[in-house]
């Protein structure tokens, strides 16, 4: 072969950026981070395994199999069906045979002798296991002697069945000798179907278990027996990726296709290659010190995001990362990683190289050779080693290299952002929760679609999701149409193992579960625009080609500039259910899937639709908008004013598209509700210097505004000036509804107020909010939270959002914000949300250091909690706490955690089938009392009349209405200043503040919760008690007893009876029922 | 119901039976505790008065009033005051005009401890603020939970009367009943809807009489203002008893306009730093100082993730993926 355009190619490749992102990681990965490398490397202190106390007797174990292994007697070679059928007799076990199975008649002969080597292999010798691993092997090969193999068996699966026969025969010989000690079983090899190990899980590891004391650190272990092919036997030469190996069909005959068989050919590479890699490890690990610690914190950034050496969990798992490192550290060339980078500095370097690294997209290769490669690119990613000739990536499909890639981007911006916590999510958060990663996740149910077994054999179920992967690539990852789909993710199932005795279970109905990532914008789009229908030759191509790939979806039409194109029209309107009707349309197309409705499943729209949360819902906050837009014109247009208006600030959630419902306009149910903002005024000296005064020139100055308008647009506008509930004179005292006729109100008032600006940076980002603020309702939290502080944490999730990128659409916002708020340490951390996302690090420092002079004046934390600060509001306190309180109090911040906690466990556990209803269920038997109120009497608040004494409305109410009688028509309602309920629970909760905490949701929740506060003890008497004392009971029985203490009889307890018909009284026709616990 | 003690401390123990409501349909029985009211500094009507305290948050004097009279019969009730309403009519003579006034003015007057208040002088007074002050948002307000009140009895013999039939009720369990039939209806304005209606409406007064209202403050505001200016300007050259001269705003000349301050300002922070960015590394021992003041700040960033870690370790559970 011609080494020169290898060579040149690999030149290329260097001036692809690889070399120099490898340079500058490693240069700039000193100092910069230093907290990453601390916690990373108490990370590797705390995952380390102690082996000895760990993994008992693995080693005796290991000899034990050996000698055993030594003793079987060799025989002469047997007709493999013969030998089989001998075995199964004999020993009751069953030759663990790939499919297609050897033919009755074949005349294949098996042999057995002595194992030309023993080695144990893998991460038990290189010291790489972590404690947190779902499972714990301890691989030891054995090579098979070259003289029971043939030059040929790589055709045609006959290595595979010598190894399978041999492999059996050490399964009865190992039984016999290991009986009782350790249980045995088949499982494949990476769940490579060609591949079946041994399994040895020793029984007395299991013994310890249920007797832990003795025992702590041991942990569950098994033993694979890995028969291998000797290095270099077979001529690897003949097994590149091209070649077609496997010219037999199942019924054994010779078939004329010759269909390449690259994984095949793959695997029989990779059965020679245990021990040359096991050598190139070795030398890795001497040559540079932190190999090993590098490997380790490269398990388990996959394992957190569901990557494994397995077929179905990627094909890319320690091993693959292992040895990558290792060719790097080796380099070719220029581009090799210096071995005295530390553990963090190697691990930075391979996420770098892997996020500019797509080996899916385009070959990958490492040491001289192969220039052919991209032709094989469509049977999967190429990661090749050209001196052993191995695709180490052979093993993965193309969406598993994409998703690799995704996430080394996605942690690679982590690591760069130096203000984010960069550990937590690079090794500590679980990522692979498809709720969490997905914007929709469908299962598609099949038996026997594709029934032919074909050149591949990953099993039918992986040859089903490749096709699928390439039919929604090509449907969803249109560049010329833009892409609507981030990221297509196939899961397929797992292989479990299975006894010596059977054969292995092949499930009738396999699940293949699809997970796509939108891109929201191109999601959203309805039409498609196709290539455009030109004379040209090329141009007549491509259309063909478009109408063969869309089917009679395809149409032309006319756009704009007199062009022709082919065009999609799709029919539904959200991102969710366009991916939806889509991934039906084409996969029924081309695959003839989804025409029985119970094929595809699709899951990860339950929670819009919880809320039903509509496309339209934005025209309705537009209406809003444009209503506050006509508002600030009128104001500014006002030419009388004495101060010029400087600006005119909206302050509500409707007016941030952030509100739960969209704001309603016109609705005969109620007083209209104003839409609140706040108008400031250039700076003058004329304003009184009193506070209480300037107060009193706000109210003139309304009452002036107000008559200005209405005079400025007669008819249309009506103006109330209204007064606050204000406690004191210098408070704020009044504001200004403006009513138009056509619906909409703003409501002005005069005032210096902190205010929040959500720039609207992402489609998904107002669904979001407004699906957490539904479940801040639907558990009755967001009494106590207030709409800003709410919208910050979500606007967080947007603005940090890592493991992710940011959320691309409300379900996957919702939960990665349950998530934040599960694991957010509010004790010790303060939230910084940098929205202008220039916060200088000194800020930061400052944030925090002001968080831990709050905890150490205030450690009880009665005034402050939560701690959310912004650029503009360095405070932090600005929206969590009220009046020097905290707001929520401890007590609330701690419920709301443990609500997202167990919410965030039901997402995960219960994955995409979640009913999302159960996440909103509120929890009514936490609440001591529990206060229903009448929707009916509520409801009546609503509306007030200016001329209409509340009482006499009530009296009326009973009479049978003639609308022409009666004297409300015609007349408009006032405005509704607060929610009545809303103030109902406010006095409710100024009033008993001591003895109960209350719970209410939004303004629609009719039913309130409140808890009795566990401090408000029994307590001796005095005047000015904090709340409604009865004599102790107790104190009263002892006195009757004769026994008189002084000090007993003072004592007082809560007289909650009392309190309760308090709040009854209060609340009269308001309150349906009250409810006590235990009552 | 277990029998309470009659008394506690000083105090009777009065316990009111509550009638049971739909929405709680549950005897309750509230405890007040009443004495004879003998505040530190003592009033007039002290000995025909009873000090309450753990007052129903829904009292009206309506209500003490019923509940007087099933104790001891009609017309020996004069009028309550609540806790709340006490504080209010105490700092009335502050409040709101006074509140408003011009701070400097206030303590010059109280410096100079002019008595200006003639009996006369004090109507006046009382009217101009009734007039200059907000309509209220709310028909009726609840009272602060365990609150106190005082209640004004017609003459010392029915104080007597109250603390003997409160033993009375105690003895014979025959508690008087909180809202009952005594309780005259319409009178009290209702809770519940109702109120909370009456309160959206009157939150929204007549245009008229709200500015009725904000003219008469500005009115009384100015005024108030401009005697605080006289009386500044008197005392600006008289020494007082001790032969000091108070020190008054308003002097001799207006300050300058701030305008001119500001650029005045600026302009002098502008010098100093352009002469401090001349100065900075002009010597070689600045540029060595920094760079070891970089290092010293290196090696804290240092100490301060250590320490953080070990913060973190302490915390536990924080370094292991999770599963």
């Amino acid at each position: 072969m011609d080494s020169a355009p290898a060579k040149r190619r690999k030149l290329d490749h260097g001036q692809d950026g690889v070399e120099a992102v490898l340079e500058s990681a490693a240069s700039t990965g000193i100092s910069r981070s230093r907290a990453f490398v601390l916690e990373a490397e108490e990370l590797l202190d705390s995952v380390r395994l102690d082996y000895d106390t760990a993994l008992p007797g693995a080693d005796e174990l290991l000899h034990r199999i050996k000698g055993a292994v030594e003793g079987i007697n060799a025989h002469d070679p047997l007709p493999v069906a013969e030998a089989a059928s001998k075995l199964e007799k004999k020993h009751k076990i069953k030759v663990p045979f790939p499919n297609p199975k050897p033919q009755e008649n074949s005349n294949y002969k098996v042999a057995f002798a002595k194992p030309a080597q023993f080695n144990v292999v893998g991460s038990y010798v290189s010291k790489t296991l972590v404690k947190t691993q779902k499972s714990h092997a301890v691989d030891m090969v054995i090579v098979l002697p070259e003289e029971i193999l043939q030059e040929k068996d790589y055709l045609d699966l006959r290595y595979f069945y010598k190894r399978a026969y041999y492999l059996a025969v050490v399964a009865s010989a190992l039984r016999k000798d290991l009986a009782g000690d350790a249980q045995l079983s088949y499982e494949y090899l990476s769940g490579n179907h060609l591949c079946p190990v041994l399994a040895i899980q020793p029984t007395g590891s299991k013994d310890k278990d249920s007797e832990k004391s003795e025992n702590k650190g041991a942990l569950d272990y098994r033993i694979r027996i890995i028969p291998c092919a000797p290095d270099g036997f077979f001529p690897k030469a003949k097994l590149h990726l091209g070649a077609t190996l496997v010219r037999k069909s199942c019924d054994g005959e010779p078939t004329a296709s010759s269909e390449p068989t690259p994984f095949y050919n793959s695997t029989v590479i990779a059965e020679s290659c245990f021990l040359p890699y096991l050598k190139v490890l070795r030398q890795a690990e001497k040559k540079c010190a932190a190999f090993r610690n590098a490997c380790i914190l490269g398990r388990i950034w996959l394992q957190q995001r569901g990557f494994g050496g397995d077929i179905a969990q990627g094909g890319f798992g320690h091993f693959e990362w292992a040895v990558l490192l290792a060719l790097l550290l080796q380099g070719g060339e220029s581009k090799a990683l210096s071995p005295s980078l530390s553990a963090t500095q190697l691990f930075k370097a391979l996420i770098q190289f892997l996020s500019v690294t797509n080996f899916a997209e385009k070959p990958c290769v490492f040491g001289p050779g192969k220039s052919d490669l991209e032709a094989h690119l469509d049977s999967g990613p190429i990661l090749y080693d050209a001196t052993r000739q191995l695709n180490i990536a052979f093993k993965m499909g193309p969406w598993s290299a994409a998703l690799l890639h995704q996430h080394a981007k996605w942690t690679r911006r982590v690591l760069a952002d130096s203000a984010a916590d960069q550990f937590s999510p690079t090794f500590i958060l679980k990522t692979d929760v498809p709720s969490h990663s997905f914007d929709l996740v469908a299962r598609l149910n099949h038996n026997g679609v594709g029934k032919e077994a074909g050149s591949d054999f990953r099993g039918q179920t992986w040859q089903l999701g490749s096709q699928v992967y390439r039919i929604l690539k090509r449907a969803f990852v249109d560049e010329e149409m833009g892409e609507r789909a981030r990221l297509i993710h196939i899961q397929t199932p797992e292989c479990t193992s299975w006894a010596l005795t059977d054969a292995p279970k092949t499930r009738a109905k396999s699940t293949l579960e699809i997970g796509i990532l939108f891109d929201p914008v191109n999601m959203s789009r309805t039409v498609d625009r196709g290539p455009s229908a030109g004379p040209s030759a090329e141009e007549k191509e491509e259309c063909e080609d478009f109408r063969k790939f869309w089917g009679d979806k395809a149409e032309l039409r006319r756009f704009e500039r007199d062009t022709i194109r082919e065009t999609l029209i799709w029919t539904s309107t959200t991102p969710f259910d366009l991916c939806e009707e889509i991934m039906r349309y084409i996969l029924g197309l081309h695959l003839r899937i989804g025409q029985l409705h119970d094929e595809i499943t699709v899951y990860g729209n339950g929670l819009p639709a919880l809320l039903s949360l509509k496309p339209a819902d934005t025209t309705l906050f537009n209406v809003a908008k444009k209503a506050f837009g006509t508002f600030e014109r009128d104001i500014r247009d006002l030419e009388e004013l004495p101060l010029r208006v400087r600006q005119i600030a909206p302050i509500c959630p409707e007016l941030r598209h952030a509100s739960v419902k969209p704001p309603v306009f016109g609705s005969t149910k109620s007083g209209p509700r104003p839409l609140e903002c706040i108008v400031s005024f250039e700076a003058s000296g004329k304003w009184p210097e009193s506070l209480v005064a300037i107060q009193r020139t706000k109210i003139a100055f309304l009452l002036m505004i107000g008559s200005l308008l209405e005079r400025s647009k007669p008819g249309e506008i009506k103006t109330h000036v209204g007064l606050e509930d204000a406690k004191f004179e210098t408070e704020n005292l009044a504001f200004l509804d403006v009513v138009y006729e056509s619906g909409p109100i703003p409501s002005g008032s005069i005032a210096i107020s902190r205010k929040l600006s959500l720039n609207y940076i992402s489609t998904s980002l107002s669904p979001t909010i407004r699906l957490v603020k539904h479940w801040f309702n639907a558990h009755k939290l967001s009494y106590h939270f207030t709409d800003e502080f709410i919208e910050l944490i979500v606007l967080n999730i947007f603005l940090s959002p890592y493991p992710w990128d940011a959320p691309s659409s409300a379900s996957t916002g919702f939960a990665r914000t349950l998530l934040f708020l599960a694991h957010w340490d509010w004790r010790s951390e303060p939230l910084i949300v940098d929205t202008g996302g220039d916060m200088p690090a000194a800020d930061r420092t400052a944030i925090a250091t002001r968080l831990e002079a709050w905890r150490k004046i205030d450690p009880n934390m009665n005034h402050t909690v939560l701690f959310v600060a912004t650029a503009q509001e360095p405070s932090g306190i600005a929206w969590t706490t009220s009046a020097g309180q905290a707001q929520p109090s401890k007590v609330v911040a701690a419920r709301m955690t443990s609500l997202a906690k167990s919410a965030s466990r039901l997402i995960r556990e219960a994955g995409v089938e979640l009913d999302c209803r159960r996440l909103f269920v509120p929890a009514l038997k936490d609440y001591d009392v529990v206060i229903h109120l009448n929707s009916k009497a509520v409801k009546s608040t609503l509306k007030t009349y200016a001329n209409i004494e509340p009482e006499d409305e009530l009296e009326s109410a009973g009479r049978p209405k003639f609308k022409n009688l009666d004297e409300r028509t015609g007349l408009e309602p006032l405005p509704l200043v607060r929610y009545p309920t809303d103030l109902f629970l406010e006095h409710l909760c100024a009033t008993y503040a001591g003895p109960l905490v209350f719970f209410r949701g939004g303004a629609e929740d009719n039913t309130i919760g409140a808890i009795w506060n566990p401090q408000m003890q029994r307590r001796a008497f005095k005047v000015n008690l904090p709340t409604s004392y009865k004599p102790a009971a107790t104190a009263g029985q002892k006195r009757a007893k004769g026994d008189d203490d002084d000090e007993e009889q003072e004592l007082v307890e809560v007289n909650r009876e009392a309190i309760l018909s308090e709040i009854a009284r209060i609340g009269a026709d308001l309150v349906d029922k009250i409810e006590m616990k235990g009552a | 119901m277990p029998s309470g003690p009659s008394t506690i401390g000083d105090f009777s123990v009065l316990p009111v039976s509550v009638p049971p409501l739909p929405s709680f349909p549950k005897n309750a029985v509230h405890y007040l505790y009443v004495r004879r009211n003998a505040p530190k500094i003592p009033t007039a009507t002290d000995a025909r008065s009873l000090f309450l305290t753990n007052v129903p948050v829904d009292s009206t004097e309506a209500h003490l009033r019923a509940l007087f009279t099933s104790l001891v019969g009609a017309g020996r009730f004069e009028s309550a005051a609540f806790e709340d309403e006490r504080k209010d009519a105490h700092s009335q003579s502050q409040s709101p005009i006074d509140a408003a006034q011009p701070a400097h003015a206030a303590r010059l007057l109280q410096a100079h401890g002019k008595k200006r208040k003639r009996e006369d002088e004090e109507a006046e007074r009382a009217r101009e603020e009734a007039a200059a002050r907000l309509p209220s948002t709310w028909t009726r307000p609840l009272r602060k939970s365990g609150g106190t009140a005082v209640v004004l009895l017609a003459d010392e013999k029915s104080v007597e009367q109250v603390l003997k039939a409160i033993g009375k009720a105690n003895k014979t369990k025959k508690y008087p009943i909180w809202g009952g039939d005594s309780l005259p209806q319409g009178k009290v304005p209702p809770l519940g809807s109702v109120w909370l209606k009456a309160h959206n409406r009157l939150s929204y007064p007549d245009k008229q009489a709200l500015q009725a209202s904000v003219d008469a403050f500005s009115a009384l505001f100015a005024r108030r203002e401009q005697e605080a200016a006289e009386i500044a300007k008197r005392l600006r050259n008289e020494p007082d008893e001790d032969g000091f001269v108070t020190v008054t705003r308003g002097g001799r000349a207006a300050p300058a306009s701030r305008n001119e301050a500001e650029e005045a300002k600026r302009k002098m922070l502008e010098k100093q730093d352009k002469k401090k960015e001349e100065l900075t590394n002009f010597y070689r021992f600045q540029l060595r100082e920094r760079k070891k003041e970089e290092q010293a700040e290196l090696l804290k960033r240092f100490d301060d993730d250590r320490k953080k870690l070990e913060a973190m370790l302490v915390k536990r559970g924080k370094f292991v993926p999770e599963a």
